[in-house]
């Protein structure tokens, strides 16, 4: 078992890793309502925001644990067996018994359906005032 | 007790106040219709009683007009006939003021009534310098004092009743000594009062994570004990220290004893001869570099300035992470225009060629954890090996155990003897360099920070870095101190802002714990409020919830505190914790929340802070209202007022 999760997970990073091949997202199963819900009752927002910006972010990332519905399953499964028992804020893992794999797809379908927002700098005034701020020389 | 034998004539010219303005900073209108209101209900409660008897009723006598009159403050006391003319506790506020000490805080107890009865009325004006500052609880009292310490660089002093008050203290206080903030602490003794309350040896539950304590048994002794109290202090390793005071001493007739004049602490540095080879070392150097962590003062910090453009060194700063450190925007901090440093010198950080360092609170275990209960601080070699494990923090040059402050001085003096027209030019030279190579990686430095802060900008509920990021352009002509813990928020003021004074930021809880957030923020305004400086509080739900009552404490002494709240309505990292064992024992991640949200109810701060007085708003969930909220509470602090706003975020 446990080597089929490492080839999965070792799967989707390769896939990202050669050529650019980011574009080739997996397909959306799951429901995205359903997966909100899921999102927040098992806490995911905590470290990835409410819409997948956080300290991790997980809006837009290209990250290869993304890439399709299998690997995403694979990469919340592979530490269940492993994690270190000393709590921490590392990601959780999340096992069957905790997250079904439609519950999985769930969740996928919302992060996928996260939207992008990042605005322009030069649309946003306090960024801009934060920028010229910078070029201000120096006040004891 | 013993009484103290009178002595000489007093040094002071303070005279015990008999005229004092009550009305400063009562607003007796206000404190009066309360009163009228409270006596009407007195008036109509024991006629609705009388139609349902009851034992208070039988036994309420209506209060006698001379009571009336005391109670609502009309009563001038007389001033011909006193019992103590020149009470011991006058002497000890007299000390007090000698030393500077601007602040008592407290929450009122018996065992020190002599003392603060002795704030309130004696020297003209009374209840100045210090001035009694009214908490709601002891763990306030000494977060403000640690609030203050830090801002400052210097003690103000919180007043503790008894064991009960020092056990409800000694959260603060054991995150006061991890941060080694000068504070004196004052603690009444009681013996004749609750037993409960008294101790023999009062110190003992709080002398494993303080830095001195005395109590002293007469008058004299309890004199000197607090200008040493004080000196102790400021003198690394700086930290809290206690004198225990017991109730005699407080209200004994000193008669014509004198107050001790005060001699301020003198502070170990570098000697000449090493002085010299530093100044020798950075003089000799092509691109000499300052590494600059926390110095003890503002006037440190000054010094550090003033040595970096003697010599033309560019430096770092910690002023980031924490209080007293090299000016962030100043042309000399940063990398400069060449990384190939060939002389470090460390002041208070570490460096491959010499650092001075001051010692901190691990040299302490011998003296002052003589229980050997070993918190975690005192073990000196299990700290050392953690800092080595965890920080990589021994440096790899030579380290001198010294304080740097105390160095820069004597170093300067030298770098003035050894200086030559030919060197003042190379160095002019080298500044100009460093000054544009700094000003490029700073703006490098906050391009980056501004595009990875906008993430989620529009989004709700509001990101933290929004927060920072509003509140920068309304604040950065403003002398400005950011007092509450930034890492739980992500510190996005480290990329956004620039920490350009000794107190721009105040550093973390010292020890961890929660509930410093509030009463250290409060402190803070407490040295900004005569400045002209305000101060920010980006505050936590769950750490404000530990002492609310400091909110009653900055609108009773009009702080200059603006509160944002980071209301992620949850204890986020316990949370993170739980589901993480949850998620290991493969059961239950949907479950994390139990004992760790503040969900059902969610809490409403700004009714909290309207409750307590303060002006408030909120909650704000829509990020396009967070700009016009912030600007109405920046105004507000300015005038002299705390407000509150009360701002539902994402989790970090």
């Amino acid at each position: 078992m446990k080597s089929a999760i490492r080839i999965s997970l070792a799967l989707g990073a390769g896939l990202v890793a050669s050529a650019g091949l980011a574009q080739t997202m997996g397909p959306v199963t799951g429901d995205v309502s359903e997966g909100a819900q899921l999102y927040y009752d098992h806490g995911c927002y905590q470290c990835h925001g409410y819409f997948g910006y956080g300290r991790q972010d997980l809006n837009n990332t290209g990250s290869p644990f993304l890439i399709n519905e299998d690997v995403f399953r694979s990469f919340l499964r592979a530490r269940a067996d492993v994690a270190p028992l000393l709590p921490s804020t590392s990601m959780p893992n999340y096992p069957a018994n905790s997250l079904t794999d439609e519950m999985v797809q769930d969740i996928y379908a919302y992060i996928r359906s996260m939207p992008s927002n990042r605005p322009e700098t030069a649309s946003v005034p306090t960024l801009q005032a934060i920028l010229r701020s910078g070029e201000r020389p120096y006040r004891p | 007790m013993k009484s103290s034998k009178p002595a000489g004539t007093p040094v002071s010219n303070e005279k015990p106040n008999t005229d004092q303005d009550h009305t400063a900073r009562v607003n007796r209108r206000g404190f009066l219709k309360g009163a009228a209101t409270g006596a009407a209900a007195l008036a109509v409660t024991p006629a609705a009683e009388a139609q349902t008897p009851s034992a208070f009723a039988a036994s309420y006598t209506a209060p006698s007009y001379q009571q009336m009159q005391r109670d609502t403050g009309l009563l001038t006391p007389p001033t011909e006939q006193r019992a103590v003319v020149r009470p011991g506790s006058d002497l000890m506020v007299q000390v007090l003021k000698d030393m500077g000490v601007e602040f008592v805080a407290s929450n009122n107890g018996s065992s020190f009534e002599g003392i603060q009865e002795s704030i309130a009325n004696y020297g003209n004006p009374p209840n100045v310098m210090p001035e009694f500052i009214t908490c709601l609880h002891e763990e306030t009292s000494v977060d403000m004092a640690n609030g203050y310490g830090k801002a400052q660089g210097r003690p103000m002093a919180a007043m503790l009743h008894g064991t009960i008050g020092i056990q409800h203290a000694s959260m603060a206080i054991y995150q006061a000594f991890y941060s080694g903030t000068p504070m004196i602490l004052i603690v009444g003794r009681d013996d004749g009062f609750i037993q409960a309350h008294t101790a023999n040896d009062m110190a003992a539950m709080i002398r494993s994570y303080t830095k001195w304590d005395a109590q002293p048994t007469t008058l004299e002794e309890c004199l000197v004990a607090l200008q040493e109290a004080y000196r102790q202090a400021v003198t690394p390793p700086t930290g809290p220290t206690v004198v225990v005071i017991d109730m005699e001493l407080q209200k004994e007739e000193a008669r014509d004893m004198v107050v001790p004049p005060f001699r301020p602490a003198v502070i170990e540095g570098v000697d000449v001869s090493t002085a010299r080879t530093i100044a020798q070392a950075l003089l000799d150097a092509d691109n000499p570099r300052l590494e600059v962590g926390a110095l003890r003062t503002p006037e440190g910090v000054r010094a550090a300035v003033e040595l970096a453009e003697m010599t033309g060194a560019c430096t770092s700063t910690a002023a980031t992470r924490g209080p007293m450190s090299f000016p962030q925007k100043h042309p000399l901090c940063g990398p400069g225009a060449n990384t190939a440093y060939d002389y470090v010198l460390g002041l208070e950080a570490n460096s491959p060629n010499l650092s001075l360092q001051r010692v901190t609170v691990t040299s302490l275990t011998e003296s002052r954890d003589g229980m050997g209960v070993g918190f975690g601080g005192l073990r000196i070699e299990g700290a050392r090996q953690r800092e080595g494990q965890n920080n990589n923090n021994r440096p790899a040059g030579t380290l001198l155990e010294i304080d740097a402050e105390a160095s820069i001085p004597v170093i300067m003096g030298e770098v003035s003897r050894l200086m030559t027209n030919e060197k003042r030019r190379q160095i002019e030279d080298r500044k100009a360099r460093h000054a544009a190579a700094n000003q490029e990686a700073f703006m490098t430095a906050l391009r980056a920070a501004v595009e990875d802060k906008k993430k989620g900008w529009d989004l709700s509920p509001v990101s933290t870095a929004r927060i920072y990021a509003e509140l920068w352009p309304l604040i950065m002509n403003e002398d400005w101190c950011l007092a509450s813990p930034s890492s739980f928020s992500s510190s996005h003021h480290m990329g956004l802002w620039q920490h350009d004074k000794p107190y721009s930021y105040l550093g973390g809880q010292g020890a961890g714990g929660m509930g410093y957030g509030l009463g250290a923020c409060a402190g803070a305004a407490l040295a900004a409020r005569s400045r002209g400086r305000i101060v920010i509080n980006v505050q936590t739900d769950g750490d404000l919830n530990y002492t609310p009552g400091a909110l009653w404490s900055a609108v009773h002494h009009e702080l200059p505190m603006l509160t944002v709240m980071h209301n992620n309505r949850a204890w986020h990292q316990e949370l993170m914790f739980i589901q993480y064992l949850a998620g290991v024992r493969g059961r239950g991640t949907d479950r994390g929340h139990i004992g760790t949200s503040l969900r059902d109810p969610f809490i409403d701060y700004a009714k909290l802070a309207e409750g307590y007085g303060m002006k408030s708003e909120g909650p704000i969930d829509d990020p396009t209202q967070l700009a016009a909220a912030l600007q109405r509470g920046v105004e507000t602090v300015k005038n002299g007022e705390p407000y509150l706003i009360d701002v539902l975020t994402q989790p970090r």
